[in-house]
């Protein structure tokens, strides 16, 4: 540890059950001790029948005036807290400040079930409202007692009790405050429901505004969330998951790990602990950035796990959905739906309906801190459902529920189960394996693969209407995959099996408002295809996406406008209300259209050239619960929405959204979590769906799994039925229910197609919309850009071999000089050249010693390693002479006799002059030395013979030696002896023969390869789309940004890292010589020519396809044309970039994979790293899109995907 | 991880010096060295923008800025901005819109925003939505947050003014 520690205690803790238990002058509400509620038969909920010794508490009232509430509820980032303080403050009649609520911990609330299905205000908030309004009373009959007053006569304002007729009389004694009466005594109520309630008529905080009690702390950074938990000692965990990432059902979990290998992370300093428990896998370390690290690096090996059904499209997904066994279950039979629905075929309708696999997508990925000690757990989470998380870890750890204590904190909204319990029981484990508390954040990867996704959903209607245009029949079948998720590690562990449950839960909102003639309603409950759990509007959604889609297409057969339609067979006189009076907000203009086709002309008048724009209603109640359920509140959407014919684009403009709930507790509240709703529910219908790969899920990211963003938020309307009095009902998810069905029926009014499978992408949308045409790339074919190393090499060489009668001979070893037998001047000046030859570069393994060598460089002919050049007699260079050092310098030969490969590039160092070699040799033989011996460079035969070298150099050295140009200026030959001597620029960017030597010519500087990385010509073979100036030149090689360029990256960060050391006037002089080798004709505006790039490249529109996507949501935050945010560091063209317009992809697919971690400059910034968050495919796609996008023009790359999977197969340049 | 070094850190007007490897996240050493709760881990690859801080001003994603990137710049955390007694008007207009449903998106929302209003002290709402573009928000509180970013245009601009005529007599 390094850091300091810091006591999760920051903000003043209310007190506990326990100290109100025990505290005297206080009054507190209470039940005895209790077994949970068991959920119904294949409803989700805890198993547990653990009891706890101590009461439930729900209400204490202090002397000091103040309240604490307790509800075992959480408050998921809805404002629960808020609402549930409102109830308490109203019904007790003291002010909303003096309120404090405790929510879900374990040790302190009575247990009740999950924070599911919007019910915490409808069901949880009972009893709590009845023990205020028992604890009120209490202190009205007390007042009563002391001021001598009937109790009928008493008021309460702000926690005081007066005397009502009294009221204006200033200075009357006939008045006591709560605390006074609570003061000296400890009273103890039994909770009961017979309290009188307060008249809704009398309520001032109910259905008032009230703020959030949480902002003040979240907008300040103070502790709220549970990320932020730090508790003393505590060390950081990561978890390695099995490969089968968001599978959680079939008999291969837990069973599926071979190996760990822990000597791949035994170099690392600061690991603590690694466990391992079956296919269970978790790293615990000191420091975070350290396990993190350490859960990469980890060599885990896995067993291949049986293929998930192909999921990719909503045709395979609803294949998958159909070859799952199911088991029906009839939820409502009225009449003969068969017979009315054979009466007359031309009437009846046949639909289905898919819904895809979402997700929850918290923006905070999981996180928990777990301290074991002595026998006893203790867990800060961000859980939905602490109860059950403690009945789960006590069945994990074989601990009584007793010892296990769950501190729920604040986490990212999820509007589900996300992996927030998974995280609780990871770091448990690794609390106990380490002996310490330990905090597990899940990554990115790990929330987006693992999180129990939202099932999909498969709904099949037929439907008919009578002759009269009457609704006649419905017959819905839904099928629900099962979203039983058993916290993961009950399952890698081994605790629980893999055996899939199957639990009733398709059954919400199954039911269709509309009265039909007969009815017949079912649900197929079938086992999980992917791992599940409940997502907002669960099942319900949708069921209402199908209901309210196929309302809408019996309306257009009945010639009968959708909102008139629905009114005249809705059953429930408020669900009419509220469709009247969200029609009205929306002005809503009665349309009929007849049947058609998508491509006639019936459109609507307000069509615009490609804009098609429509409306569409959609009505729901949620009903919750086991079916036939509660129903929760009732919500109506208009939606209005523009569609690109042309490009599928699709765009919601206006939502008018309508909610009844009852009373609202807090308008505020409800009014944001209508917002909340609105928006998320658009984001699903038009964006949303995991994709799936092999044996996993593929949405890892923010690219892959894109969510709405501001610029696509509609204009929201929403209108608040007033029905104060009536029970509140759930606002958390009612008004997400119609979203989908509004926005499909919208889609419908603007161009006559029907959608029924969402995600409404733009491809969906252009695909189904027949005048659309796909833009289809030609196949341009393009011959592969390869290095052309031969093994010819061997063949050709044994001729050569009988001219290698002269061995060179070792020079004779000298005492290693002292570092004070060269002048300082000479050895700084060393220095400088040192850093202009990149010396520390190549000699220098990651993270060795600088100069120690042992750096491994792959060549065509095997990799070479880097030698020692520190002054250390024995592995280094210190028994060199300045002869030996020219002579390695100019010939490559080493001091011994041994010939050097050219991978040391002898072929550019032999143009140094004497005095700068001299520098050189001074400034290095003045370094500390180091004994470190480098591995042995090991090449297979024939390159192993270095003998042969002489042969190479006899035909390869004399190449490209510099002579000073008497016709050209200083500056330009001041240039070129830099560029061509200790700079060896054309070591890396020129093209080698077969024999691995630079070729000469035309070729000279005309690209070539370093370190995988295609180092790309610097001629006028330049494949970069604006011309290189000089003064882009000078500012690439000085500040590693050339604005019409790119950054140096990859192998060319260090190198202008390195010539940082250099005057400007010879950075100047480099860029005059290079800028020589492609002159730009006089005439060419460089600026100009980089305008035009860019603005060909520039992204209108939607992004509509995979490859688009990705890079909206991975990589436009930094790369994106004028349309994002303005961000610290170098953002560079990708228009402009030389990598994007080059023959192969290998150096995009570079930088995507392993990012640029070490930038040459550090104001330029970093790029992360997608290596663990994009597949081979994912690649592939970003990469041909970019291309595509960016490249002006250029034909497609070929085989990407094959170049991806070469590459990433090659170690990390990092 | 090999190398840990001391490295001081400028934030929020002090230096701190804490010792890690200089190729570690800047969040991180904000978040596990130095407490500050304010940066929030997100997605790891620069993409939702919760970890949002400030260097020199501009917003940053200190997920995916290395310690040696940051190292002497001046790092402003929402920390740094201000506290519950003294909220910096950005924040003051979060709290007032009541601009947070879970409020885990919330401070790389009000650094972004503070950038923002500091280059452009009144943008048009197109502006506002193209700056938060990339700032993911899963809870729908965007009409919120717009609204509170152009309140805090409001109170910047009524409240410049004043800060000026203080520093002017700080001077005097």
């Amino acid at each position: 540890m390094t850091g300091p520690d810091f006591s999760v205690d920051r903000r003043a803790a209310s007190p506990s059950r326990k100290q109100l238990y025990d505290a005297q002058s206080v009054l507190i509400v209470m039940r005895p001790p209790q077994a949970p509620v068991q959920p119904a038969a294949g409803q989700p909920g805890s198993r547990s029948s653990f009891v706890p010794t101590d009461a439930d508490m729900f209400l204490a009232v202090r002397d000091d005036g103040s309240v604490i509430a307790f509800n075992g509820h959480v408050d998921l980032g809805t404002g629960i807290g808020t609402a549930l303080a409102q109830i308490v403050a109203e019904e007790l009649d003291v002010p909303l400040t003096r309120v404090s609520i405790v929510l879900g911990h374990t040790n302190e609330t009575p247990n009740q079930g999950p924070t599911i299905a919007s019910a915490t205000l409808q069901i949880t908030a009972v009893p709590l409202r009845h023990a205020a309004a028992q604890a009120r009373q209490w202190l009205l009959e007390q007042a009563a007692m002391r001021l001598g007053v009937n109790v009928e006569k008493l008021d309460v304002r702000d926690g005081i009790v007066f005397e009502r007729d009294d009221a204006n009389a200033s200075g009357s004694a006939k008045r006591i405050a709560y605390g006074e009466l609570i003061a000296g005594q400890r009273i103890e109520l039994q909770l009961t429901t017979d309290a009188a309630l307060k008249d809704p008529a009398a309520y001032n905080i109910v259905g008032k505004r009230a703020p959030r009690v949480d902002i003040p702390a979240k907008a300040t950074g103070e502790l709220s969330f549970v990320h932020d938990v730090r508790v003393p000692g505590m060390l950081h965990g990561r978890v390695v998951r099995p490969p089968y990432a968001g599978i959680a059902q079939g008999n291969f979990i837990g069973n599926s790990l071979l190996r760990v290998d822990e000597e791949s992370i035994r170099d690392m300093a600061g690991i603590v602990k690694v466990v391992v428990i079956r296919d269970f896998v978790g790293i615990v370390a000191e420091r975070e950035e350290i396990a993190q690290q350490a859960a990469k690096r980890l060599d885990v090996q896995w067993k291949t796990t049986e293929a998930l059904p192909p999921l990719d499209t909503s045709e395979e997904v609803e294949a998958a959905l159909r070859a799952n066994p199911a088991k029906r279950r009839e939820l409502l039979i009225d009449g003969d739906v068969d017979a009315v629905l054979s009466r007359d075929p031309t009437r009846t309708l046949n639909r289905t309906y898919v819904w895809p696999f979402q997700m929850h997508a918290s923006i905070g990925p999981s996180c928990a801190v777990a301290d074991y000690r002595d026998g006893a757990l203790k867990v800060w989470s961000g859980t939905q459902n602490p109860h059950s998380l403690r009945a789960d870890l006590a069945l994990l750890m074989g601990m009584n529920e007793a010892h296990i204590e769950i501190v729920r904190m604040d986490a990212a909204g999820c509007y589900g189960r996300n992996c927030a319990d998974d995280v609780a029981a990871d770091a448990a484990l690794l609390s106990r394996a380490a002996g310490a508390p330990v905090r597990v954040q899940l990554s990115r990867e790990d929330e987006h693969a693992w999180e129990p996704k939202g099932a999909a959903q498969l709904m099949d209607v037929r439907g008919a209407l009578s002759a009269e245009g009457e609704l006649a029949a419905y017959d819905f079948a839904t099928r629900y995959p099962s979203n039983d998720a058993p916290t993961l590690a009950l399952l890698l562990t081994g605790t629980l099996s893999g055996e899939p449950q199957v639990f009733e839960m398709g059954d919400r909102t199954a039911v269709p408002p509309y009265d039909y003639e007969a009815m017949r309603v079912v649900c197929d409950d079938t086992p999980p295809i992917v791992r599940a759990s409940w997502l907002r509007g669960v099942s319900a959604l949708p069921n209402t996406f199908a209901h309210e889609s196929f309302i809408d297409e019996l309306a257009v057969e009945a010639g009968a406008d959708p909102v008139e339609f629905r009114l005249k067979h809705l059953r429930d006189p408020r669900a009419a209300d509220l469709v009247k009076a969200v029609a009205e907000r929306a002005g809503w203009q009665p349309r009929v259209r007849e049947a058609t086709d998508a491509n006639t002309e019936a459109h609507e008048q307000s069509d615009q050239g490609d804009i098609a724009r429509g409306r569409g209603i959609a009505y729901a109640r949620y009903v919750h619960s086991k079916f036939p359920g509660f129903g929760a509140a009732w919500c109506a959407w208009v939606a209005d929405v523009e569609v690109n014919r042309r490009s599928g684009e699709l765009a919601v403009t206006r939502v008018v959204v309508g909610q009844d709930n009852g009373t609202t507790i807090n308008p505020d509240g409800v009014r944001h979590q209508i917002h909340g709703n609105v928006i998320q529910a658009t984001s699903r219908a038009l964006k949303e769906r995991v994709t799936f790969g092999g044996n996993a899920v593929t949405s890892q990211e923010w690219g892959a799994y894109p969510i709405l963003t501001f610029r696509e938020v509609p204009v929201i309307d929403v209108v608040m039925m007033p029905r104060h009095g009536e029970p509140p009902m759930g606002a958390g998810e009612s008004a997400s229910l119609p979203g989908a069905a509004a926005i499909a029926n919208a889609l419908y009014d603007a161009t006559g197609v029907r959608f029924r499978r969402p995600p409404f992408t733009p491809e969906t949308i252009r695909a189904a919309l027949a005048d659309a045409q796909a833009e289809k790339a030609a196949a341009r074919r393009k011959k592969r850009w390869r290095l052309g190393f031969l093994g010819a090499f061997a063949a050709g060489a044994a001729g050569w071999l009988g001219a290698l009668s002269l061995a060179p001979s070792a020079l004779a070893p000298i005492t290693p000089p002292l570092a004070s037998a060269f002048a300082p001047e000479l050895i700084a000046r060393g220095k400088v050249l040192a850093s202009l030859g990149n010396c520390a570069v190549c000699h220098t393994a990651k993270n060795g010693v600088p100069n120690a060598g042992g750096k491994p460089l792959e060549t065509p002919f095997g990799t070479v390693y880097s030698t020692n050049i520190t002054p250390d007699a024995q592995t280094g260079i210190g028994a060199w002479s300045l002869e030996a050092f020219v002579r390695a310098m100019r010939e490559g030969i080493s001091r011994d006799g041994h010939r050097l490969y050219p991978a040391f590039p002898y072929t550019s160092f032999k143009n140094t002059s004497d005095d700068d070699l001299n520098a050189l040799y001074a400034y290095l033989m003045s370094q500390t030395p180091v004994r470190f011996r480098p591995p042995e460079t090991k090449l297979p035969f024939p390159f192993s013979a270095r003998p042969l070298m002489a042969a190479w150099n006899g035909l390869f050295l004399g190449r490209n030696t510099f002579t000073a140009s008497a016709t050209q200026s200083a500056q330009w030959n001041r240039g070129a002896y830099l560029v061509n001597g200790l700079g060896h620029c054309s070591a890396c960017h020129t093209p080698r023969n077969a024999f691995g030597a630079e070729k000469s010519g035309a070729a000279f500087i005309g690209g070539g390869s370093a370190e995988g990385w295609e180092a790309p010509a610097l001629s006028s073979l330049s494949n970069a789309p604006v011309p290189w100036t000089e003064d882009e030149l000078f500012r690439y090689l000085r500040f590693g940004h050339a604005p019409l360029h790119g950054v140096a990256a990859g192998p060319m960060a260090p190198v202008v890292a390195d010539l940082a050391a250099l005057p400007d006037s010879d950075i100047r002089a480099m860029a005059t010589y290079l800028a020589s080798l492609a002159p730009v004709e006089p005439n060419v505006d460089v600026a100009a020519m980089a305008r035009q790039y860019e603005a060909a490249s520039t992204i209108n529109g939607a992004p509509s396809s995979v490859g688009a996507r990705l890079f909206d949501g991975a990589c436009a935050a930094c790369h994106h044309t004028g349309s994002g945010p303005q961000l610290f560091g170098a953002h560079p063209s990708l228009a402009l970039n030389t990598n994007l317009h080059g023959a192969t992809p290998d150096n995009l697919i570079r930088v995507i994979l392993d990012g640029i971690g070490s930038p040459a400059r550090p104001e330029l910034g970093t790029m992360p790293a997608y290596r663990d968050s994009f597949n081979d495919a994912q690649v592939a796609e970003l990469v041909s899109y970019l291309r595509q996008q960016f490249a002006g023009g250029k034909p497609a790359w070929q085989n990407v995907a094959a170049s991806v999977a070469r590459i990433r197969a090659t170690a990390s340049a990092e | 991880m090999n190398g840990a070094a001391p490295l001081a850190l400028k934030v929020n007007g002090a230096t701190h010096v804490v010792c890690a490897s200089a190729d570690t996240p800047l969040l991180y050493l904000l978040r596990n060295d130095l407490a500050l709760n304010g940066p929030k881990f997100g997605c790891g690859l620069g993409e939702c923008g919760a970890c949002t801080v400030l260097l020199d001003g501009m917003p940053t994603r200190a997920c995916v800025t290395t310690a040696k990137v940051a190292l002497g710049h001046e790092i402003t955390t929402l920390e740094g901005l201000g506290t519950r007694a003294a909220l910096h008007p950005v924040q003051q207009a979060f709290i007032d819109e009541q601009a947070a449903q879970c409020g885990y998106c919330l401070s790389g929302m009000i650094m972004t925003t503070k950038a923002l209003l500091e280059r452009d002290p009144h943008p048009s709402v197109e502006t506002i939505c193209r700056e938060l573009s990339r700032n993911l928000c899963r809870c729908g509180t965007h009409v919120e947050i717009v609204r509170a970013v152009q309140r805090a245009a409001e109170l910047l601009a009524t409240q410049k003014p004043v800060q000026e005529t203080a520093d002017k007599e700080a001077r005097a």
